[in-house]
């Protein structure tokens, strides 16, 4: 990124720190409600390097980084088949709104319930978060391959595993990355979701002893900014991958 | 006499089906001979299966009754032997120039070195220059991704090209270019080639003969032969020939100010040829 990009971005930071700051000052509200972004900063910096954040950190990103794997790779070959089929989507599509529609929330203790409160339940839960945007992102990339160039790698004699890799990939690929950037921001979602419902370690975990058992209000800022930098570094990752395998068009 | 790359039709029809579960003919009792190493243009009115009658040809459609063949056999779908070129680029948007020229040696899996050899032959003999190879064809020119669709088409050595209105996006100064270098592609690649096209001019400078369909169904009502001595040039298109053959093809295709009829002594039926 150039000068001019980076200018607008920082001139926002520097402003939302501004109001945040502003806004403690005016209302005189205790550093246990709203603790000053100096405050925050300061805390964010020593958790860090006292240890405090890294194990919950690490825990929440291993559930991130699974479950947005199998949710990703579920919804790419459901996605393909909901293109390809008619049938299957009119069987499928049903279950797959109905599993959208009701709140993760309401499912993540049933899920801890059934599998557990370590990893499992909080990779099914990403999973099953992931899967929806993806799959449908997929099924609409996948339909929308132009008819022609599928006409030329007919008359080209293309297999149809080469129409697949040649063809159809290819054209669906950018929406199928507009589906991973959904994804990825709700994967942080569902991880913290799922620890909040039952876990023993975890950004969500923190989160909850900071404001209970430590009554450390600052940690408690500090760690959901650091939820906030996970999803904008993932969100940042699913742009790069994006640029380098979709390129210019 | 005809080399490799003959094309015979014998008797040809084709419908697509109609939306109340009927059939629309499209082509009705095509019979046409293309001697191997010859041009010939095919016109005709909107609509009248030109397109579709290319796509025969191609392998792509099936005929539904009567026959297409290349080299006295069966045309049972796509060939190898057979190059396409469609009225638009049709260039895979996400690839380079020269990724869209080597597609179908790709297809056909040649190794990378044969692939880069018979790249650099190809925008040779279709005059790309060579810096433009790496660019996506969102930054090319009209022209020059036609000039990269030929390519791709020539790529696999085809004995017989197909161009489907291949230069109509085209303004009318390029055309007339374009037109020129595929004559003098042809006598280097000395493919047979049948064209659609839209243009009567440009029928009559690139080909030997210009049929003509009638509407839909599109059957052929004449088989004109172009008296233009090769290699033409620009200039033959002010030769008396010219005019006289274009008006002929006029009558054929109902223009309401050309007499029907007249100067029948060049006018070949089809029914004489088959």
């Amino acid at each position: 990124m150039t000068r001019t990009t980076w200018l607008p971005i920082g001139g926002a930071f520097v402003s939302f720190i501004v109001v945040w700051k502003l806004v403690v000052v005016l209302s005189g509200l205790p550093p246990f409600i709203l603790p000053a972004p100096e405050t925050v900063a300061q805390r964010f910096v020593g958790a860090w390097f006292d240890g405090t954040i890294w194990p919950h950190f690490s825990t929440t990103m291993v559930e991130i980084a699974l479950g947005f794997a199998v949710g990703v790779v579920l919804a790419l070959a459901v996605g393909y088949g909901l293109a390809r089929s008619d049938l299957f989507e009119k069987l499928a599509s049903p279950y797959l709104v109905a599993a959208q529609a009701v709140p993760v929330l309401v499912l993540a203790p049933l899920l801890v319930l059934w599998f557990g409160n370590g990893l499992l339940s909080k990779v099914v839960i990403c999973a099953l978060i992931v899967f929806f945007p993806v799959a449908i992102a997929t099924m609409v990339g996948f339909r929308s391959v132009d008819a022609r160039l599928l006409e030329l790698g007919r008359s080209l004699r293309a297999t149809r595993r080469q129409v697949l890799m040649t063809l159809e990939i290819p054209a669906a690929l950018p929406n199928i990355f507009g589906g991973m950037r959904v994804g990825v921001t709700l994967a942080v979602v569902g991880a913290i979701v799922g620890e909040w419902a039952g876990a023993s370690s975890g950004l969500a975990v923190l989160i909850n002893l900071a404001r209970a058992s430590l009554f450390d209000i600052p940690l408690m800022f500090a760690t959901l900014v650091t939820i906030a930098l996970v999803g904008i570094a993932l969100y940042l990752v699913v742009v790069i991958a994006e640029r380098r395998l979709v390129g210019a068009r | 006499m005809s080399g490799p790359g003959s094309i015979r039709l014998h008797d040809l029809s084709f419908g697509f089906p109609s939306r109340n579960g009927g059939t629309l003919p499209v082509l009705d009792g095509i019979d046409l001979e293309v001697p191997g190493g010859s041009i010939v243009a095919l016109i005709g009115p909107n609509g009248c299966g030109k397109s579709t009658l290319l796509r025969v040809i191609a392998g792509l459609l099936p005929p539904a009754s009567g026959e297409a063949l290349l080299d006295d056999r069966p045309i049972a779908g796509p060939d190898p032997r057979i190059g396409l070129v469609f009225q638009e680029p049709r260039l895979l948007p996400w690839r380079s120039a020269a990724a869209n020229i080597t597609y179908p040696l790709e297809l056909a899996r040649w190794s990378p070195t044969r692939r880069a050899e018979r790249l650099a032959a190809l925008t040779e003999l279709v005059g790309l220059d060579p810096a433009v190879a790496t660019a996506r064809p969102a930054e090319l020119s009209g022209g020059t991704r036609q000039r990269v669709a030929l390519a791709r088409a020539l790529a696999l050595e085809p004995a017989v090209l197909l161009l489907d209105e291949p230069f109509s996006a085209l303004d009318a100064l390029s055309r007339e270019r374009f037109d020129l270098e595929l004559l003098r592609l042809w006598e280097r690649a000395a493919t047979t080639i049948v064209m659609v096209t839209h243009s009567i001019p440009e029928a009559i400078m690139i080909a030997d003969r210009v049929v003509v369909l009638s509407p839909r169904p599109g059957r052929v009502v004449a088989d004109i032969e172009v008296e233009l001595p090769r290699p033409r040039t620009i200039d033959d298109l002010d030769d008396a020939a010219v005019s006289r053959t274009a008006r002929l093809i006029r009558a054929h295709l109902g223009d309401p100010d050309v007499a029907p009829g007249s100067d029948q002594a060049t006018l070949t039926p089809a029914s004489v040829l088959a």
